[in-house]
């Protein structure tokens, strides 16, 4: 392994004037992506540019929606109870990717910017509209997170920039959301498939009648049936998916197919066919094209389901966790 | 070009010359020779090689030697208690039968230590989840589980 | 029984504290002085030719101090079990793991930096990668000398007539099976330092399981390498975990030797995980075609099972299992009419080795997942057919196994118990509850000619004894067990006692970690030895307290005359006698035990084991019929394991052999396209983590094995055994869908479903 030089900035500005400086130089955050590729010499450069003691670009900030820094490791997002409460497809995420020592290390933005398809928080962003704040030598601009992703390994950052954090609106007590990973292991694993999902209803939490229904510890398939005259309509909604495709995509035609419908599991059985259409897996030594298809349309159903367990019910952990 | 740095091992300042290409393990052992701490895979796919930074457990194999500097570093070495005896992590895995080949025990130590320091009485799962990251091929996890449950449930 | 105070309890691992607390030191932190660094460049491709290999390059690189390819290994040695495999390959390459090339360098790093700079061509050759295809008229030849592609081992075993037995049978059930490769994975990879001092004896560091076989294996390379008349010595470091996966020697260990001999120094080689993955012998894969049959009543009447195993490139242990097949094939249940035939096909994938079980659990996968087709063919509950057809003690089985101890009906009783069989069996709701059996050597397995372990226990001046045993401590306890029955019978405790055991200079012989055989084996050895030491001291001791040896016993370090406790002398005294009288002598007792069981006679008949182990496996689970996925609720283990000298280490086995039996059913599987492994990493090869632990219980029964020291019996393998049967029995009441292809992944549960549905 060729030896390389290791820069530590403490601002971003120092470290995008340090890109821009330097050959053959890449920014490394939590390493646990690019520490790898240079082991397996699958990487090799001159320069690395340590993103880790950047203070200003570690925060969860949660005034106006949601903002966090793109160094933020995957523990201090899992830690935090109003990212768990209000932005729960990230808790979802964060919870179940690597091991506690990977979690320690790993940054969100290191996650993204790796732009795997499987990149487990990818999904989660993409309901979530975040915007991915960019900062380089001409200052800050804004990308649309589904802009981001170009395809695998590539992203809408030019040379010299980093991205500063993930930006994300405020959602009230009608939203929930939702990330599935389906994987072989219950830890430290990639996901064959991941499903993120995010619903949000005309009328607030409070105003769903027939609590009683609500407080069970039911499945929420049983609930939503006793709720049918409950008309819960469909404000707005989000489908994103994971290994699908050469980059997270979105599934945006089941998503219109859920624009101002009444919640259903029936209604969330069918956008699960739709967004298989919109799914183009592979055959992979990690699972099967046919598999991961099928897949799709049971993992968006439950995604849905479970984002709207977590509209109309007020704790996710008072009923049974029926997926492993 | 070897660079400088100073950081602290075990309660210990060192200050030594690294190769910017190194990880923290390589450091550990083949420098250091603390060879306590295991590599598995070099990959922060088995948690073998598992030290604890600034309260937190990682994978050494995966740690960039420059990142080191400044931080307070804890490994297997420096677990044991003044005395010379065994932190009571190690004590209850040597009476739970928890250790058979040994290769993952040392990460496993260190990453229920990082639990316990973090949690004073935390639950199956967080157990759990806090060794996931550590494989072992032989006990089967059950004496391991076990053993950091009673040292939590004993606190 | 008790009186025990040492044997049968749960004593912690002698060699614990050392393990947590980093102070072990493994083969990957040995160093010697002056130490070179070896690595291998293995073939790009599983069958090509070797056009050219340049090493001019690599030999310039500052630092390196040797390269060898196949042109430097003397006098064209091969190794192993028939002599097919050269540690460096010439001419072709018949396997992607083929060694082609090595260096030794003054680091690691500029080792590896060498294997990049040697230059190589190769002509690809069209490969055979199915062992279905390699039995094929007219398929090409790995081995053209051997003129055929299945091993020239008869395995073959015929008792009772089977074809009478199936016109009787009231009912029979037939199938396929297959079974995926799987390896051990053990978290310490592989390695060896090689040291050769200035007469050319070699030292070898090794994490070997058989360090006396081993001895032998690099004897016979040194003879051909020209070296006549010298030693070898294996010094064991700490093993980081054996599972089969060390008891044949490898190419790296001999490549080690010839660059130790090239450059003069110790040269050692460890494996990355890659290696450890792709360059070690698994477990095979296995095709069989299975026919049981029963009478009306259930009492089965025959069993009939055909098996092709892919044994890879070059042969190894692999090739030997179909004998360890044989042992639940003609004995697993009462059964008298076998028909057994198992072919080994040479391919050009990796090459397949021992591994915990040994054979066992493929050939009970297919047994035990036909029997409970039978008895649904026969209207019977799976659990009365295990029942109506248990082994008992006092049978003799079709392959002359006498049965000694056996408690197979209360393993049966305690998992069904325990999962309330009766209760959760054939509700079809997604839920389902499945058991299988298991039998498997408890009292050793005499494959070698000797089955032989011994044991020197001395006694020095202070009353504490070394106990230098010829078996190896491999994470297992042996070390601990071996203390605990010589503390029992000297009456001493276990921190008096220091176990020698990982210098073939010091201990005596014996023929490895396998076959579930150290207890029983090492374990009577050493109660032999610790009986004559015994009697020794008495015999000092009675002269000096005016006793007859006979009324002494010894407790707590203190000889004591059993009619008048007034009358003691501490051990530490007696021996002070001894060493400090006229005319004195040492306290030194040897005892060498091989045990009276038989190799098989050339149609498979003998006495194997001295005793058998069994035991049963049920489990619960759930499958969700969406995504195929199954998850086990409830997980119950009871093994007769004749008298648990340590119960804990003994759930240990049991957990630990359970946890690998439940990866080899639901996940873990080597992936190989062409003969490459694609998925040689922790994250793609899905060994279970801590979070994939179900519930698990681990019962045990005991039944006082006569032949057993203290009445035990082996437990090492047979944790895994029956686990695959039982979860796909259990699938099957779940869900109704019978997954015959391991692992069981959701993809095949999934796709069983939906053919399923659409017949319905």
């Amino acid at each position: 392994m060729r030896s390389y030089e290791y820069y530590k900035p403490q601002t971003m500005q120092e470290a995008v004037g340090l890109m821009d400086r330097l050959e053959d130089a890449k920014f490394i955050a939590g390493g646990t992506d690019v520490m790898v590729l240079l082991r397996q010499k699958k990487l090799a450069l001159k320069n690395l540019i340590s993103l880790r003691n950047i203070g200003d670009l570690v925060y969860i900030d949660k005034k106006d929606g949601l903002k966090i820094g793109s160094a933020t490791t995957h523990t201090e997002i899992v830690k935090d109870e109003f990212i768990k409460r209000f932005y729960s497809a990230l808790n979802d995420a964060t919870t179940h990717l690597g091991s506690r020592q990977i979690r320690n290390v790993a940054t969100v933005g290191g996650n993204i910017c790796n732009a795997a398809p499987s990149a487990d928080t990818a999904c989660p962003l993409l309901v979530l509209d975040a915007k991915v704040i960019i900062v380089g030598q001409k200052g800050e601009r804004e990308v649309d997170i589904d802009d981001f992703f170009l395809g695998p390994n590539k992203i809408a950052l030019e040379r010299g920039e980093i991205v500063k954090g993930f930006h994300m609106p405020q959602f009230g007590d009608n939203t929930g959301s939702a990330y599935i990973k389906h994987t072989r292991r219950q830890a430290m694993d990639l996901p064959m498939i991941g499903i993120g999902a995010r619903i949000t209803i005309k009328i607030g939490k409070s105003e769903v009648r027939c609590r009683d229904a609500l407080c069970t510890i039911d499945t929420i398939s049983n609930v939503l049936a006793r709720l049918q005259d409950e008309e819960l309509e469909i404000e707005d909604a989000r489908i994103a998916m994971g290994v699908v495709a050469p980059r997270p995509i979105r599934a945006k035609q089941a998503e219109a197919a859920l624009k101002g419908k009444v919640v259903s599991e029936k209604l969330f059985r069918e956008i699960g066919e739709i967004a298989a259409t919109e799914a183009q897996p592979r055959d992979s030594i990690r699972g099967e094209a046919w598999y991961r298809k099928e897949m799709v349309k049971v993992l968006v159903r439950r995604a849905l389901m479970r984002s709207i367990d977590r509209v109309i019910r007020p704790d996710d952990t008072i009923y049974p966790e029926r997926l492993w | 070009m070897k660079k400088a740095i100073t950081f602290t091992l075990n309660n210990e300042v060192i200050e030594t010359e690294v190769d910017p290409k190194w990880t923290l393990l390589y450091l550990l052992r083949e420098v250091l020779e603390m060879t306590g701490t295991k590599e598995g895979c070099g990959y922060g796919e088995c948690g073998a090689c598992t030290v604890i930074i600034n309260g937190q457990a990682v994978d050494s194999c995966l740690y960039p030697v420059m990142e080191a500097e400044g931080r307070k570093i804890t490994t297997i070495e420096g677990i044991m208690l003044k005395s010379g005896e065994l932190d009571p992590i190690q004590q209850a895995l040597v009476q739970n039968g928890a250790v058979q080949c040994g290769f993952c025990t040392p990460g496993m130590v260190m990453s229920a230590k990082a639990l316990l320091d973090e949690k004073e009485r935390p639950t199956e799962d967080d157990i759990k989840d806090s060794i996931a990251g550590n494989l072992c091929r032989c006990t089967g996890y059950v004496n391991i589980v076990d053993a950091i449950k009673s040292v939590a449930g004993g606190r | 029984m008790s009186s025990l105070t040492k044997v049968g309890q749960r004593i912690p691992k002698k060699d614990a504290p050392l393990k947590v607390t980093g102070a072990a030191i493994y083969i990957q932190d040995m160093k010697v002085p002056g130490m070179l660094y070896g690595k291998i460049l293995y073939s790009k491709y599983a069958h090509a030719k070797i056009l050219k290999i340049d090493t001019g390059k690599a030999e310039k690189l500052a630092g390196v101090r040797a390269v060898l390819t196949g042109a430097d290994v003397p006098n064209n040695f091969k190794f192993g079990f028939l002599k097919d495999n050269p540690p460096l390959k010439t001419g072709k390459v018949l396997s992607a793991r083929d060694e082609i090339a090595a260096v030794a360098a003054i680091s690691a790093e500029i080792a590896e930096e060498a294997l990049d700079l040697i230059e190589v061509e190769y002509e690809e050759l069209p490969g055979i990668f199915d062992p279905l295809d390699a039995m094929k008229e007219g398929a090409p030849l790995i081995h053209e000398e051997f003129k055929s592609n299945v091993l020239k081992l008869p395995w073959k075993l015929v008792a009772g007539d089977v074809e009478e037995a199936k016109k009787a049978s009231a009912y029979i059930a037939e199938d396929s099976f297959s079974t995926q490769w799987v390896t051990h994975c053990c978290l310490g990879t592989s390695g060896c330092i090689a040291a050769f001092d200035m007469n050319n004896n070699l030292t070898m560091y090794s994490n070997t399981q058989i360090p006396s076989l081993a001895q032998n294996d690099y004897l016979e390379a040194l003879k051909t390498f020209g070296l006549k008349n010298k030693r070898v010595r294996i010094i064991q470091c700490v093993i980081g975990g054996g599972f089969g996966s060390k008891l044949d020697t490898y190419a790296y260990e001999y490549i080690a030797i010839l660059l130790a001999l090239k450059t003069r120094k110790p040269v050692k080689i460890v494996f990355s995980r890659e290696e450890e993955f792709f360059a070690t012998s698994p477990r095979q894969c296995t095709i069989t075609k299975i026919s049981q049959g029963c009478d009306k009543d259930g009492r089965l009447t025959f069993r009939e099972m055909e098996m092709v195993l892919d044994n890879g490139a070059y042969v190894s242990w692999g090739a030997t299992t179909p004998s360890v097949m044989m042992v639940p094939i003609s004995s697993l249940y009462k059964v008298q009419n076998i028909k057994y035939v198992a072919k080994c096909v040479y391919t050009n994938n990796t090459y397949s080795q021992a591994m915990r079980g040994y054979g066992n659990p493929q050939a009970t996968f297919a047994i035990e997942s036909c029997l409970d087709q039978l008895a649904e063919k026969a209207g019977i509950d799976p659990l009365e057919i295990r029942r109506i057809n248990a082994n008992e003690p006092g049978e003799i089985t079709p392959q002359n196994f006498r049965i000694t101890s056996c408690g197979m009906k209360e393993c049966i009783d305690e998992v069904a118990n325990r999962l309330d069989w009766k209760g959760k069996r054939g509700k079809h709701n997604n839920r389902g509850v499945g058991m299988a059996s298991l039998i498997h050597v408890g009292g050793a397995a005499r494959v070698y000619k000797s089955d032989g372990c011994g044991t020197i226990i001395k006694m020095d001046d202070n009353g504490k004894v070394d106990v230098i045993t010829g078996s190896s401590e491999i994470g297992q306890g042996s070390e601990t067990i071996i203390s605990q029955i010589v503390a029992e019978v000297l009456g001493i405790n276990i921190d008096d006692i220091n176990v020698i055991n990982n210098d073939t200079d010091v201990c005596p012989w014996d023929v490895g970690a396998h076959a579930s055989r150290t207890t029983f084996v090492a374990g009577n050895s050493a109660l032999g030895a610790a009986r004559k030491i015994k009697a020794q001291i008495l015999e000092v001791a009675a002269k000096n307290l005016g006793e007859d040896p006979q009324s002494l016993d010894i407790k707590d370090g203190v000889v004591f005359s059993t009619k008048d406790k007034e009358k003691n002398i501490p051990l530490s005294k007696v021996l002070r006698k001894v060493h400090y009288s006229l005319g004195g002598r040492m306290l030194v007792a040897e005892n060498f035990y091989d045990p009276p069981n038989e190799n098989f006679d050339q149609n498979f008949r003998g006495n194997l084991s001295v005793s058998y182990a069994y035991g049963a496996h049920g489990v619960e689970v759930e499958v969700d019929k969406d995504t195929g996925q199954v998850k086990i609720l409830n997980y119950i283990a009871a093994h007769d394991v004749g008298k648990a000298i340590n119960p804990m280490l003994l759930e240990g086995q049991i957990y630990g052999g359970g946890l690998q039996g439940i990866g080899y059913a639901l996940g873990e599987r080597m992936i190989f396209e062409k003969g490459v492994l694609k998925n040689g990493n922790f994250l793609d090869y899905k060994m279970p983590t801590a979070k994939d632990v179900p519930p698990v219980q681990a019962v045990i029964v005991e039944t006082d094995e006569q032949a057993g020291p203290f009445g035990a019996k082996g437990i090492g393998e047979p944790g895994l055994v029956p686990t695959a049967p039982a979860i796909a029995n259990a699938i099957y009441d779940a869900v109704g869908v019978r997954i015959k292809d391991l692992p069981i992944t959701p993809e095949k549960v999934l796709r069983a479903l939906q053919e399923k549905g659409k017949i319905a």
